[in-house]
């Protein structure tokens, strides 16, 4: 059995991991918030989802998070009317993604905390382990 | 007597790491559907139960190896709310866990650090 303080930092490290590839997906939406289809008429781009699962550690029996999936949101496209556009269909009216950039930045912000408690956890395992170290300094 | 103290310091330290990895995986499925808070049983519930060792009488005996924190297990902690997706932890809760563990910890430390100094005083 592993010790139970580095297992907690290892739980840790693989929240921050978890946060930060949500953090990853978050970032790829915003940018490609107006990014429209190469050609006429065409997709596009579809909003990127992030879904997580708790994974048993094997050897520690820890609950463990990891990233089960990147999913596309199905959602439709919104349709603008913008005729100069080289995206334009024949009716002049460009599919734009379906990125809603207010509930990316309320899923970044959610992550961005999520991953500040992770890194308090992880300081406070390690400050931990260094008291229990410091214990022999002096002795 | 100092003995039995360093055994529950050594106890206490233990069980208060065990409540460090609960917490720890608490925080890291906080976003995650579906997973329910864990929590240790209480120190008391530890200290109480005395965990009774098998004796060897023949050297082909196994000794299993049996820990005073054998015990000491997770259990669900009572989930104050719920999120749509099932998840009940409370990430403020988790975070004033993390802080009670983190101070008693190091009142730990600090009374077996103190006890070490006494006893090593007597001994010069």
């Amino acid at each position: 059995m592993l010790d139970p303080l580095q297992t907690s930092l290892r739980i840790a490290a693989s929240g921050l991991q978890a946060q930060s590839t949500r953090l990853r997906v978050v970032s790829e939406n915003i940018a490609n918030a107006q990014s429209t289809g190469p050609s006429a008429g065409a997709d596009p781009f579809a909003r990127k989802t992030v879904s997580f699962e708790s994974e048993v550690d094997r050897a520690s029996g820890a609950n463990l998070v990891e990233v089960r999936a990147i999913g596309v949101d199905e959602s439709p496209f919104r349709l603008e009317r913008d005729v100069g556009n080289p995206a334009a269909d024949a009716d002049g009216m460009v599919k734009m993604p379906n990125v809603d950039v207010l509930v990316e930045l309320a899923d970044m912000r959610e992550a961005n905390r999520s991953y500040e408690a992770n890194l308090q956890v992880a300081k406070q395992s390690a400050d931990m382990l260094s008291q229990t170290i410091a214990l022999m300094k002096d002795a | 007597m100092s003995i039995y103290l360093f055994q529950v310091a050594s106890q206490k330290s233990e069980w208060l790491s065990a409540r460090q990895t609960a917490v720890a995986s608490n925080v890291a499925n906080v976003n995650t559907p579906g997973y329910r808070a864990l929590d240790v049983q209480p120190f008391s519930a530890v200290l109480n139960t005395s965990p009774l060792a098998m004796a060897s009488t023949n050297i082909g005996h196994l000794t299993p190896a049996i820990s005073p924190l054998d015990s000491l297990r997770t259990i669900e902690a009572d989930p104050s709310e719920e999120t749509l997706s099932g998840n009940s932890v409370n990430l403020e809760q988790q975070m004033i866990n993390l802080g009670d563990t983190s101070r008693d910890f190091s009142m730990t430390s600090n009374i077996r650090r103190a006890f070490h100094q006494l006893i090593l005083s007597s001994l010069k």
